[in-house]
């Protein structure tokens, strides 16, 4: 579904990608890990277009999309919920999601996701009418990632999701990429909780300074040797 | 003091209230999505004037009619500039852009009114009045225009509102305005936004300067002014703030003509300036200055 090959990327002058290539198939859940300023949210603003790659391909759905603006990477059907969440802050709870469904014309359409974002995150019909700069962290994780869900996008890129918030949220958004995992969503997730993120994720790339050092199921990751005494923490 | 010279005064005041309330939500407008200081707005106002003469005098249309046409031209030519000079200049500008386009702003504004120059000499086109009746309020005779003009800015002022709050494409240009990477990434193409947004800037000066036709006319630095004006509305209110830049704009049309009756043309721009410092001293957000950035909500 998601093909990257040889991906250079960076900023103005620094490169910090070097040839990082990685796919994803159609309804797999794979995880992007790596230490602090490995590169992984600048490979997931490469793959979104926030950032155009300075070499490198690419494709998804067999369509080329290296260098589209971040628009098209949309309307191709790539959801990017970003680390910062990028909400509208001055927009209520409904409006922020209406504008997750901005390019969708079909009103019916936009309601039955409404509906669906709604089930998912209940708390979000509750605070329908408050304004998204008002929520607490957990509930704009949750606001961000339903905005990204009403673009019914067919690969869903989600950065550090757990970022700040407390265990028992860490918790909750885990299991709802799970289930969306299970509804058939294919999920693209970064992650610094990596044992976490290994026991709900098919596969995983670790990256490292740059560079893709190490891909692998995530059951075998969770066994390998140099991974659990650099990430995971254990002897 | 009589009452009547009171209620002159406010009038007055609040009349032209409308035109730099109308002008003000423009800058912020600009301001709050494309991060332009707008400083040829005033050119954009002009333009609209001399298209209404033209359309008025020249052709012959109704006075209706040649607002229109008016806006509709100063709204293309809004759409134009975007395109010909702002978007390729946010191609290339890194980091600096809001000193560059409003530099550009600046240049534009000298190259437009040097335009005008040519094209339609130093001359004063004016009309009478578009509307031949004078209406009654509170007892005070006002010709007709100046109160027409006066709705008009207001009906301009709601019909933007309306497309803000409740139309799809008045939704992603608050989005814009709000978060540029959220709007990029729920699939709002910027570019499009941007030009739209300061075609309709444009279009608001330029109906502006249409319907104050009688009142001040068509000539190429006749923008000055209402721009000197309506950015004094948008610096006391904070930039890029809508819904402010109507208010500030009653203000500061009720105190400038307060303040040119007491003091007198020469010191009425030391009275607004000093108010300006005043206010940048003390509250230097502006009056309804907030934290989050947002055009209007
Ligand atoms: N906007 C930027 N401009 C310049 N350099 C940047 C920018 N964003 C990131 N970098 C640099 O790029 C490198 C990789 O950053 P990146 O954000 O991709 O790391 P990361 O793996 O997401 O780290 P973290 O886990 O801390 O989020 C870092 O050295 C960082 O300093
Ligand atoms: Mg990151």
């Amino acid at each position: 579904m998601l093909e990257i090959e040889n991906l250079q990327a960076g900023y103005d002058r620094l490169q910090v990608l070097w040839d990082v290539s990685m796919h994803i198939r159609e309804g797999e859940f794979v995880a992007l890990i790596g230490a602090n300023g490995a590169g992984k949210t600048t490979t997931l603003r490469a793959i979104a277009g926030l950032l155009t790659p300075q070499g490198g391909c690419v494709r998804f759905l067999g369509e080329n999309i290296t260098g589209y603006p971040a628009h098209r990477i949309c309307q191709a059907g790539i959801s990017f919920i970003t680390e910062e969440l990028n909400l509208f802050q001055a927009m209520s709870v409904e409006e922020n999601l209406l504008l997750g469904a901005y390019l969708c014309r079909n009103q019916n359409l936009i309601k039955t996701n409404l509906d669906k974002v709604f089930s998912f995150f209940p708390i979000l019909a509750e605070r329908r009418k408050q304004l998204a700069g008002t929520l607490s962290g957990g509930e704009r994780r949750m606001l961000a990632l339903g905005r990204g869900l009403m673009s019914n996008p067919r690969l869903l890129v989600v950065d550090e999701p757990s970022l700040g918030l407390a265990p028992i949220i860490v918790l909750t958004v885990f299991k709802t990429l799970q289930e969306l995992h299970a509804q058939g969503v294919t999920l693209l997730l970064v992650e610094q909780n990596v044992t976490n993120t290994l026991q709900i994720t098919d596969r995983a790339y670790l990256l490292e300074r740059g560079k893709i050092t190490l891909a692998a199921s995530s059951k075998e990751l969770l066994e390998n040797e140099y991974l659990k005494e650099t990430y995971l923490g254990k002897r | 003091m009589d009452l009547a010279i009171i209620q002159d005064l406010l009038m007055t005041g609040f009349l032209r209230g409308g035109l730099y309330a109308s002008m003000a939500v423009g800058l912020a407008l600009v301001f709050g999505v494309m991060n332009i200081c707008h400083f040829a707005h005033g050119e954009y106002y002009v333009l609209g004037a001399y298209c209404a003469y033209f359309a008025f005098v020249t052709l012959g249309l109704n006075p209706i009619l040649s607002l229109l046409v008016a806006s509709v031209l100063s709204f293309l030519a809004g759409a134009i500039s975007e395109k010909l000079l702002f978007y390729p200049l946010r191609k290339r500008s890194k980091g600096e852009w809001i000193m560059n386009a409003f530099l550009l702003t600046a240049g534009l504004s000298v190259v437009l009114q040097n335009l005008f120059r040519v094209f339609f000499g130093m001359k004063y086109r004016g009309i009478t009045q578009f509307w031949k009746t004078t209406f009654h309020v509170l007892g005070m005779s006002l010709p007709a225009d100046r109160i027409i003009a006066f709705f008009i800015a207001m009906v301009a002022i709601a019909a933007l509102w309306l497309f803000l709050k409740k139309t799809r494409i008045g939704r992603a240009i608050r989005a814009v305005s709000q978060d540029e990477n959220g709007a990029k990434l729920v699939g709002i193409n910027l570019d499009r936004i941007q030009t739209l947004t300061f075609a309709l800037g444009s279009m608001l000066a330029g109906l502006g300067g249409a319907s104050m036709l009688s009142l001040s006319p068509a000539y190429p630095y006749a923008g000055n002014k209402p721009l000197i004006s309506s950015w004094f509305v948008v610096t006391i209110v904070g930039l890029g703030n809508v819904p402010g830049a109507i208010v500030g704009g009653f203000i500061v049309g009720i105190f400038e003509s307060v303040s040119f009756f007491f003091l007198g043309s020469g010191w009425q721009d030391v009275a607004s300036l000093t108010l300006l410092i005043l206010l940048l001293l003390f509250k230097p957000t502006g009056l309804f200055g907030t934290q989050i950035k947002s055009v209007w909500e």
